[in-house]
């Protein structure tokens, strides 16, 4: 019973991480219905960011001057179309935000010597790193997203596929292939009860992956900008016949999808390292939203907990039995099972199109 | 007509003597394959140590004779079908008599290439994998004749961490051991052989568990370990560069805390000490190299010879990357650099002794590597030995030792992996 009881705690609490991944990929999924196959790369991408603040890790001058000007250029000739609007405030808000972002890859944030308490330097550079996760993806989906909009939802997909590579390559460049240590030194919270026992860093990642989930929820469905996210949703051409501006919405969408991956990353690396490869784990997603449903948050929720319940009890009860390996598989044979008995999820919208 | 007739067979005697001078002019090729990116992480130090070594050869080493060798570097992303694909095409588009000697570095791409290599092109193959299942009781020369490996089989290596642990447990009872290994083929390399060795030596074996490189946890691992009431865990098939180590030994060592941890030659380096950190303290492993990089690398004892050559090395020939270190684009771990050199080396040694001695083709290069007694340059303590097992059979023991100190306004860890034992020469071990 206890074997059970701890198998099952431990898998809730990875679940709730997976949940949140899963969260990602459904709001995206909701407003313009894209799945965005660059959720491993965001994962990292948002982790070296917060990595770069809390850990005060800098980067060679030309490295942090080519991102400084990639921000320049952003804010200069993207966001803005508008000549004049482009000289008066993209063009000086640019050069702002390049110099900024020059100075904090190449000089560093330097909280290590102002704050030595790890926790409050934590509960400093996690916003920051999130915002600049957020920031991040609104500026993904400004560029590669925005173009194609009222194309096909397949071609977003697509897009999100070739962007995954490039992005992972940028990563490569920026920080090399290596792992970075990754302790975040946060106050021990270790459970251990008799034989039941839970690690401080597994319980940290529950716990904040779910104040994260509940703000999302919170922001979606108690704000004015969640009910203009969920009529967009609904329907796009009569959102924006009521005055909504649909493709802010969708960048809004992007950013906190963004910034959400980055909680989960930085939660998944601290149990461990943070490397490029850990990208994978951002494709822990697909199990999680195919049963949950593709377009359900609770489902995201239900499905994140089940993957991670099904890989540990995988994990503590089938693969001594011989089947080594079986962890790895154990999430898509539930997704099979599923999708054999409810083949839009959980929780999904059942939809029925004419052919 | 006579003016014709001359025309014809000056131009026939100019033909013969152009494809003469063709034929003698043969070029001497090899082609070098490293892991130097994918799943093990960003290792491009090999590279940079076989084109040092290469350079260095081509030039102030004179290359083979006076003959400078034309070498070829392929990245195989420790993809063993890339490894193949990349075998296959170098012997596709190179003679048998200019490709003379080939390398690789993963057991995963030493079975598909066993009848091409040792049946077909019968080309000498140098391999940084331990491979028990090629090198150890049931392979061995007779059955693979071109396979040549660097290091003594993960099988041998995991067989000394159990005498460690026969000569080292205290505690009453048999030692209860646990088994941790990355479902590949290194990582099912070599276990089976430790684990019955284990049971020969009257050990409990009480865990067998296969932790993938895809893990977020190892919770569950450690808590079977746990429940196991493991003494030992050896933790065998993984770099120690990557987030999955890290993983495995923060772990362990919150919920293993009384456990001896050990593992085999990949996760007894340098990188493993960045990345698990405190957590890596107290680990034993074995490995069949000496010491390479302490952290920081200053400490590094420079008493052994090809130690000290390959920083030296690296010093004048990658000083920035020597100098960035752990930084992004620097050399991280020497032991990947030295391995490189160290190709460059023997390449250079295995094809002058069969210019010298034999013929310079492949058999005669395979003759110069079964007769070749070398030093390695003094790495192995000074003691040289014939290559008669295709291995290298010295192996060593070594403890990690970490410690944290504050450098700056960071936390950073200091320490290295010290030697508890000599050189062992496993074929001399009756086990």
């Amino acid at each position: 019973m206890i074997d059970l009881l701890q198998t099952l705690g431990s898998g809730v609490l990875v679940g709730l991480v997976y949940a949140l991944l899963g969260l990602c990929i459904v709001i995206i999924f909701k407003s313009s219905e894209t799945f965005n196959f660059a959720i491993g790369e965001f994962l990292i991408i948002g982790s070296f960011l917060f990595y770069t603040l809390f850990f005060n890790e800098t980067i060679p001058w030309y490295k942090a001057l080519q991102l400084g000007a990639v921000i320049f250029l952003f804010f200069s000739f993207i966001l803005f179309y508008d000549k004049n609007l482009r000289l008066r405030i993209a063009l000086p808000l640019g050069m702002v935000t390049g110099f900024l972002i020059f100075c904090v890859f190449f000089f560093g944030l330097k909280l290590s010597s102002l704050i030595t308490s790890s926790f409050l330097r934590f509960a400093i550079a996690f916003p920051l790193g999130l915002l600049a996760a957020g920031l991040f993806g609104a500026m993904v989906e400004r560029v590669t997203i925005k173009p194609l909009l009222g194309r096909s939802p397949i071609a977003m997909t697509i897009v999100t596929l070739g962007l995954g590579f490039f992005l992972r390559a940028c990563v490569q460049l920026i920080w090399g292939s290596h792992a970075y240590p990754f302790f975040l030194d946060l106050p021990d919270i270790t459970v251990e009860v008799g034989d039941l026992l839970f690690l401080s860093d597994p319980i940290w990642a529950g716990i904040i992956s779910l104040i994260i989930f509940g703000l999302v929820i919170a922001f979606l469905f108690r704000t004015r900008w969640g009910l203009a996210i969920r009529a967009t949703s609904e329907d796009q051409a009569k959102a924006m016949a009521f005055g909504i501006n649909a493709r802010f919405i969708l960048l809004l969408v992007w950013g906190i999808s963004a910034l959400c991956i980055a909680v989960a990353g930085i939660m998944i690396s601290n149990f461990g390292a943070l490397q490029v490869s850990m990208g994978f784990v951002g494709l822990r997603a697909i199990p999680v939203v195919l049963i949950g449903g593709m377009d359900s948050i609770g489902g995201a929720m239900a499905g994140g907990i089940l993957v991670g319940i099904c890989e540990a009890l995988a994990g503590a009860y089938v693969e001594p039995l011989g089947l080594v390996g079986f962890k790895a598989v154990a999430p898509y044979l539930l997704l099979l099972i599923v999708l054999f008995i409810r083949p839009y999820g959980l929780f999904g919208t059942v939809r029925i199109e004419r052919v | 007509m006579k003016k014709r007739t001359f025309f014809v067979v000056a131009f026939i005697l100019a033909l013969v003597f152009l494809s003469y001078g063709a034929v003698c002019a043969k070029e001497i090729k090899v082609l070098a394959q490293f892991p130097m990116s994918g799943p093990v992480g960003s290792l491009p130090e090999f590279g940079w140590g076989f084109i040092d070594g290469m350079n260095w050869v081509n030039g102030e080493g004179r290359g083979v004779n006076g003959k400078k060798i034309t070498w070829y570097l392929e990245d195989f992303r420790y993809d063993p079908t890339v490894e193949v694909a990349n075998f296959n095409k170098y012997t596709a588009e190179h003679s048998r008599d200019e490709l003379l000697i080939a390398t690789g570095y993963i057991t995963g791409g030493l079975k598909p290439l066993i009848e091409k290599v040792n049946v077909e092109e019968k080309i000498p193959w140098i391999e940084g994998s331990y491979s028990t299942e090629i090198w150890g009781e049931k392979g061995g020369p007779s059955k693979y004749p071109y396979y040549y490996s660097l290091g003594g089989t993960y099988g041998n290596q995991i067989k000394l961490l159990m005498k460690w642990i026969k000569d080292n447990h205290k505690a009453k009872g048999k030692p209860r051991v646990g088994f941790v290994y990355s479902p590949t083929a290194w990582g099912r390399d070599g276990t089976p052989e430790g684990i019955a060795y284990a049971k020969k030596l009257g050990f409990k074996v009480v865990a067998e568990i296969e932790y993938p490189y895809s893990a977020t946890a190892a919770t569950n691992e450690c808590m079977q370990l746990r429940k196991a009431k493991a003494q030992y865990v050896v933790y065998h098939g993984y770099s120690g560069a990557t987030a999955h180590t890290a993983i495995f030994f923060k772990t362990a060592k919150k919920i293993l805390k009384d456990v001896q941890l050990m593992g085999t030659h990949y996760t007894t380096l340098r990188f493993t000490i960045l990345t698990g950190q405190e957590a890596f303290d107290g680990y034993v492993g074995v490995s069949t190299r000496p010491i390479m990089d302490a952290v920081p690398r200053i400490r590094t004892p420079m008493d052994n010879p090809m130690v000290k050559l390959a920083h030296n090395f690296a010093k004048k020939y990658r000083p920035e990357e020597y100098e960035k270190g752990l930084k992004a684009g620097g050399i991280k771990e020497m032991f990947l650099y030295t391995e490189g050199l160290m190709y460059a080396f023997l390449i250079q040694n295995a094809l002058t002794d069969a210019d010298n001695k034999y013929e310079l083709n492949r058999e005669g290069i395979k003759m110069a590597l079964d007769n070749m007694v070398w030093d390695f340059n003094g790495m192995f303590g000074g003691k040289s030995f014939s290559w008669k097992s295709h291995t290298i059979p010295m192996l060593r023991l070594y403890r990690a030792r970490v410690e944290m100190v504050k450098m700056g306004d960071k936390m950073v860890p200091t320490g290295g992996v010290v030697p508890i034992s000599n050189w062992i020469n496993t074929d001399e071990i009756k086990w």
